[in-house]
Parts: C-alpha cells; sequence; structure tokens
C-alpha cells in the first residue's frame, strides 16, 4: 500500500493536511487532517452578556471576521426579537460585500493563482508579472476599506453592535468609497480576464450536490432564514431553525471525525454553491462574464468554484455601489442601536460567508447571558464535500505518481477556499 | 549586505496577525523587497523550514504539545523572536480556559473522542520561550509591525504607547462612555495604540489589545461596583482577552 501525504497544506488559512491511501490502483482511506489547536471558544462564551459575545466569536477566524460578528449579532437579535432599521440591514450587507470583496481578491491572486501559473507565491509571481499581484492587492484593499469605514477594522470589525451600529459612516466617507468602487468595476473586470486567462484545470468531475442561502432578493449575502440545497436537478428548502438536519454529524467508516451530510450526500457550500442555488442572479454583465470564463452552472468540477469567486467580485463591487447609492439617496442618519430586551430564548442564524454558510445558533437566560453556543462554519460543511473530490480527483487521474497526485490535490484544496481555524470543532481529528 | 532572514508563523489562532501583514497592501511589495521572507506557510508553497532566521515573527497562542514543539524549534532558529498579536502576547480569548476544567470543556465539544486529542492548556509564548518583543492587539496595527521592521532592520526596537486607552480616547475628547454613559469599558487598564478606535465609535472598549503596564483591574472593578455593576460581570468581562496573571 502506498500512500501521498501533504503533511502541511500552504496557502490556506490555518493548518491542515491530507492524507490519501493507495492500494495498487485502489484508492483507500482520504483525509483531510486538521491540527488547527482547539480553542474551545463555545463553551468558553458561555455567561457572556449578549454584548459581549460577537467580539468573542469573531476570533473564530480573521478572513471571515465580519461574517462571524454578523451572524452573532443576527442571531443574538433573533433571540431577543430585535427588529434593526433598514440602514442597519444595508450597511450590515455593505460589510458583507467588503468582506467577500477583500476575502475573493486575497484567495485568487494571492493563494490559488500561483498554483495554476507553477509560482510557489503571489510574492515570487510578482517579480514576473506585478500587474497581475498588483491588481489583486489594490481589489484585496477596497475590500478591506469598505470593511473599516462601516465596522471600524478590516479584522475583527467593532462598529456593529447588537440593535444595529455605533456610530454610521459620513456621507463624505461613503462618496470617497464610492470612488474606489468606480476603479473597483475595472479591477473586477479585469480580474475575470485573468481568471479566464488561466490554464483549466480538469482533473476532477463529479455530480456535486450545493447548498446556500436561499434569499428574497436573490442576492444577499445577510437578509434570509432559509437554506436551499441543490442536488441533481431537485431542490430542497431547510428553515434556520431546523438547521442540524444539514449538519446532522454523520460517522464516516474511514476516520472518526463526523462530517455534514444532506440525505446522506456530503455538499459544497461557498460562490459556486451560491450560483447554482440562484442562478437567476446572473444576468447582464454576470452572464457575460460566465461565458468568457467558461462556467457552466450547475458545475461538475470543484475547481470552478474559483471561476465563481471572480465573477462574484464583479457582482459584489456591482451590489457595494448600489447599496452606497441607496444610502446616499435616503440620507445617512447617526441612529443610536435598537434599544435590546433580553428574555430566555434561542435564536439561529443563517448567512453567507465568503466561503459560503456560515450558522450561529445561541441559548440566552432571562438575564442576556449566553447559555450554549454552536457555530457551524463553512469549511466544516465542506470536510465531507472535499474528501469525496480528492478521492474522485485521484480516481480519474492517469498519472499516480506523488508529485502529480500531491499538486492535484492541493489545487482542489486550495479552490474551496479552507478556512481552517473556523473549521476546528467538527473536524479536528489529531 | 545581505537582507535578513525572516519567518512569519501562526500557531493556533484566527491567523489575523499574518492577515494584518498581508493587509499592507500598498507597502506589501516594498516590505517583502526588504527582507528575505523564507518562511511563510499561509502565503507561500516553498518554505524552507530549517534554516536560522535573523527574525519570526509568530503569531497565535501555544494549545497543544505540537505548537510548543513548533515554538521551541522556532526559538532555536530565531535571532530575535517577536510575539505578534494578542493571543501570543498574552494568551488571548482561548485563554479563557484558564480555572476552567478543560477536560469538562473538551467533552462537551467533541465527546470522548476529544480526550484522545494533542490539546493542553492555553499559553502565551513567554511561557514557553524566551520572546524578544512583543506587539500586541487583536489584531495587531498595520502600523506597528511595519514600524518594527523599519527599526528592526536599523537595530533598534520599536517603542509603543505605555499609557491606557483612556489616554488616547481623552486626546481625541470624546464623552466617557464609562463615567458618562455608565458602561462597562475597559479603557483605564487597556494598551493604548490603537487610537481608542472602539470609544470613538461610540462602542466600549473590550481590552483587545491585553493590559497597560501598570494597570489597576481592582480599582476598575471597585468603580464600577459602585455604579452597580455585579462584580462576577465585570470580571468576565475583563477577564476576556488576558486571563489574570499572565505577567510578562
Amino acid at each position: 500500500m502506498s500512500k501521498v501525504v501533504i503533511d502541511h497544506l500552504a496557502r490556506v488559512e490555518g493548518h491542515g493536511g491530507i492524507t490519501v491511501e493507495l492500494e495498487g490502483d485502489t484508492v483507500g482511506s482520504v483525509q483531510f487532517d486538521v491540527f488547527e489547536g482547539a480553542r474551545l471558544l463555545e463553551p468558553l462564551v458561555r455567561g457572556k452578556r449578549y454584548d459581549e459575545v460577537a467580539p468573542v466569536l469573531s476570533r473564530i477566524c480573521s478572513i471571515c471576521s465580519a461574517a462571524h460578528t454578523l451572524t452573532s449579532l443576527k442571531a443574538t437579535e433573533n433571540a431577543f426579537g430585535v427588529r434593526v432599521s433598514p440602514q442597519t440591514d444595508l450597511l450590515r450587507e455593505l460589510m458583507f460585500r467588503g468582506e467577500s470583496i477583500e476575502s475573493h481578491a486575497l484567495h485568487l491572486f494571492l493563494l490559488a493563482a500561483p498554483d495554476y501559473l507553477n509560482y510557489p507565491s503571489a510574492i515570487a509571481l510578482s517579480a514576473d508579472k506585478p500587474a497581475v499581484v498588483m491588481l489583486g492587492l489594490r481589489l484585496k484593499k477596497l475590500g478591506n476599506m469598505i470593511q473599516e469605514t462601516i465596522g471600524g477594522r478590516a479584522v475583527h470589525p467593532v462598529n456593529a453592535v447588537p440593535g444595529g451600529f455605533g456610530r454610521a459612516p459620513a456621507i463624505e466617507q461613503l462618496i470617497e468609497l464610492r470612488s474606489a468602487l468606480m476603479q473597483g468595476v475595472a479591477d473586477s473586470d479585469a480580474a475575470m480576464d485573468v481568471m479566464a486567462s488561466l490554464p483549466p484545470a480538469e482533473f476532477c468531475h463529479y455530480d456535486t450536490v450545493y447548498a446556500a442561502l436561499r434569499t428574497p432578493s436573490l442576492d444577499s449575502y445577510y437578509a434570509g432564514d432559509e437554506v436551499m440545497v441543490v442536488s441533481d436537478g431537485s431542490r430542497a428548502i431547510v428553515h434556520a431553525t431546523d438547521y442540524k438536519t444539514l449538519s446532522n454529524e454523520r460517522a464516516v467508516p474511514h476516520s472518526h471525525a463526523k462530517h455534514s451530510a444532506f440525505r446522506d450526500k456530503p455538499f459544497m457550500v461557498g460562490a459556486l454553491a451560491r450560483l447554482t442555488v440562484n442562478p437567476r442572479r446572473v444576468t447582464g454583465k454576470l452572464a457575460v462574464a460566465k461565458k468568457r470564463l467558461k462556467l457552466q452552472l450547475p458545475a461538475d468540477n470543484p475547481m470552478d468554484n474559483n471561476k465563481a469567486q471572480a465573477l462574484e467580485l464583479i457582482n459584489d463591487v456591482e451590489r457595494a455601489l448600489e447599496i452606497i447609492e441607496q444610502l446616499l439617496r435616503a440620507g445617512v442618519k447617526d441612529e443610536p442601536p435598537v434599544p435590546i430586551q433580553p428574555r430566555a430564548a434561542t435564536g439561529t442564524a443563517i448567512t453567507e460567508a465568503p466561503r459560503g454558510l456560515l450558522i450561529h445558533s445561541y441559548t440566552y437566560d432571562a438575564g442576556g447571558r449566553i447559555t450554549a453556543a454552536d457555530v457551524i462554519t463553512p469549511t466544516a460543511f465542506n470536510a465531507a464535500s472535499m474528501e469525496l473530490h480528492f478521492r474522485k480527483a485521484v480516481e480519474q487521474s492517469a498519472e499516480r505518481d506523488d508529485a502529480t497526485l500531491s499538486r492535484k490535490l492541493q489545487m482542489i484544496a486550495r479552490a474551496y477556499d479552507p478556512c481552517i481555524s473556523c473549521s476546528v470543532h467538527l473536524l479536528r481529528r489529531k | 549586505m545581505s537582507k535578513p532572514t525572516v519567518g512569519i508563523f501562526g500557531l493556533t489562532g484566527c491567523a489575523g496577525d499574518q492577515l494584518v501583514i498581508l493587509n499592507c497592501e500598498d507597502r506589501l511589495l516594498d516590505l517583502v523587497a526588504l527582507i528575505d521572507v523564507r518562511e511563510f506557510l499561509m502565503a507561500s508553497s516553498e518554505n524552507d523550514t530549517a534554516c536560522k532566521l535573523d527574525l519570526a515573527l509568530v503569531e497565535g497562542a501555544v494549545v497543544s504539545q505540537r505548537d510548543a514543539d513548533r515554538l521551541l524549534a522556532i526559538r532555536e532558529r530565531a535571532k530575535i523572536l517577536v510575539a505578534l498579536g494578542t493571543c501570543a502576547v498574552w494568551g488571548g480569548v482561548a485563554a479563557m480556559d484558564r480555572g476552567a476544567d478543560r477536560r469538562k470543556l473538551l467533552e462537551e465539544v467533541y465527546g470522548e473522542q476529544g480526550f484522545s486529542y494533542d490539546t493542553q492548556a492555553t499559553k502565551a509564548l513567554h511561557e514557553v520561550v524566551k520572546v524578544d518583543l512583543n506587539i500586541t492587539g487583536c489584531p495587531i496595527e498595520k502600523d506597528h509591525i511595519v514600524t518594527a521592521i523599519a527599526n528592526l532592520l536599523n537595530g533598534d526596537l520599536p517603542v509603543y504607547p505605555t499609557y491606557p486607552v483612556c489616554t488616547e480616547c481623552r486626546m481625541q475628547e470624546n464623552n466617557c462612555l464609562l463615567m458618562e454613559r455608565g458602561e462597562i469599558c475597559c479603557g483605564p487598564i487597556t494598551a493604548a495604540g490603537c487610537k481608542a478606535r472602539c470609544p470613538e465609535l461610540r462602542v466600549p472598549c473590550v481590552g483587545c489589545r491585553g493590559p497597560v503596564h501598570d494597570a489597576n483591574p481592582v480599582s476598575l472593578a471597585a468603580m464600577l461596583a459602585e455604579r452597580g455593576f455585579d462584580r462576577e460581570a465585570v470580571a468576565t468581562r475583563l477577564r476576556t482577552f488576558s486571563p489574570e496573571g499572565v505577567a510578562q
């Protein structure tokens, strides 16, 4: 029996590896190993007052810290029956877009693209193709600028609080953002051109099940309480309060870890899943981009998640501009957060973090202290699907040498854009 | 002169301090041109994992034997070891486990399987190895890491504020959230350097940068008790980012 082992995945967030066992031509066990330390934040947050929960649980992950913060607030507000103002809803969606722009730019240009062009890093790539790396950094900066303006800080935002915001952005700040986003329109088009020019990565085809937030407007990362699962042309809807049917942890024969599955099938979350679940979102400019990227929906190649992120970059910039126009038209009010009346209750929130579905579910006591917290992250949802795609890639590979297999496995892992700090509590197994 | 060799590492944490380095978008390419980055797993798949390092930047806390072993190996290789961020400097949010029954918490999250994991009580870096410089913050401030590298390249140590967030907040003439609005604000005992980012936005300080030198949490707790907050509520707030008794 031989083994392909990737000890420590590079160019991803956190500490993980891949182990594939081969018996002759047969693929034995396939494992996505996570050896990130256990921080036990869910039990440690117990006893905190409702306004202290988001600042602790945002620390689950830096790249998704805005999504963790806002999903945490949504869960808390759902528990207490708080309705935030329309302005707060818009500002939160804008924060999500900023985070998505930053995260996708970081992933596509600094983590994923070097693979396609055979460079070990974006730093190495910048020696030969400085314009490409500068383009990625400019988009990344744009995303951070939105997060700083609205959230008060690019990593672990501070301005979003239960009931609203500490301080609303000034009109001048929004106007400044608008000009930066104008440049972002051109840059996101250019980013799509870069992605369309990369060599194809056709080494894993499989009918994939997708899950994403079902949103009333077809295009929201923040609003909505239902998940849609798309499998083989059929669709199923799961409400937030039934989220455990999605995360129903199942024991898998090849390891001691438990994985997420829906009706016994692993599913993929993230940009590709969002486009598959809400295909009507892809109109106008996005339809043109989809054609340029040669992206078929539903896709059977997990590498297409990179293309989907490129498409979303265009969409996120457009949507952020729309939101700013809307805010400028309505005028930004310096409104205090909605007052919170704690009560003993449970609240669950579902959103779309850059890497896919994110769930926070909390129970509070009558004094507004948290008694239980459950967080399910995109990478935890994706783990079973990643292993499935690793297996298919090895089975479908004509070349079986370590270097080729290892390269393919790492590229698939990166296409999922895993966030291993996030995933820890469902996956840890070393 | 050859460029100094640098390694950038993450132990257990959220990778936020490494992300802040990558977030120096305007200065990133200039910055890496001045140094020779030999190991940076989050950003590169080609790493020299054995070479001697002039400078090791380490974020995250020590939460497993694997973390401890990695940290000892990094210390062995590095002339200067810098603790990056509140987790590395103080233990951070994971260090809320101090005084808790870790075995029980593990069982709660992972079931009995948790007992087989490589996991230990959370430690700051200085509790395991000698640390040459602390850059605190959750996450660190961009300017602080850029200044640190610039100073170290010239053989100097950077200087950071030794006063509390309160001082920065007063300099910006904000209304006091603690005295005037009666909110639990950690500004009086938290290390400055963030330009009082939170109170500036009318959000009370949560103490994410860890305690200021000479912090007097007892006096703050007494003052809050006088204003009617219960002691337990104040204690949980003050202990979120740095446990008691992690002296530097």
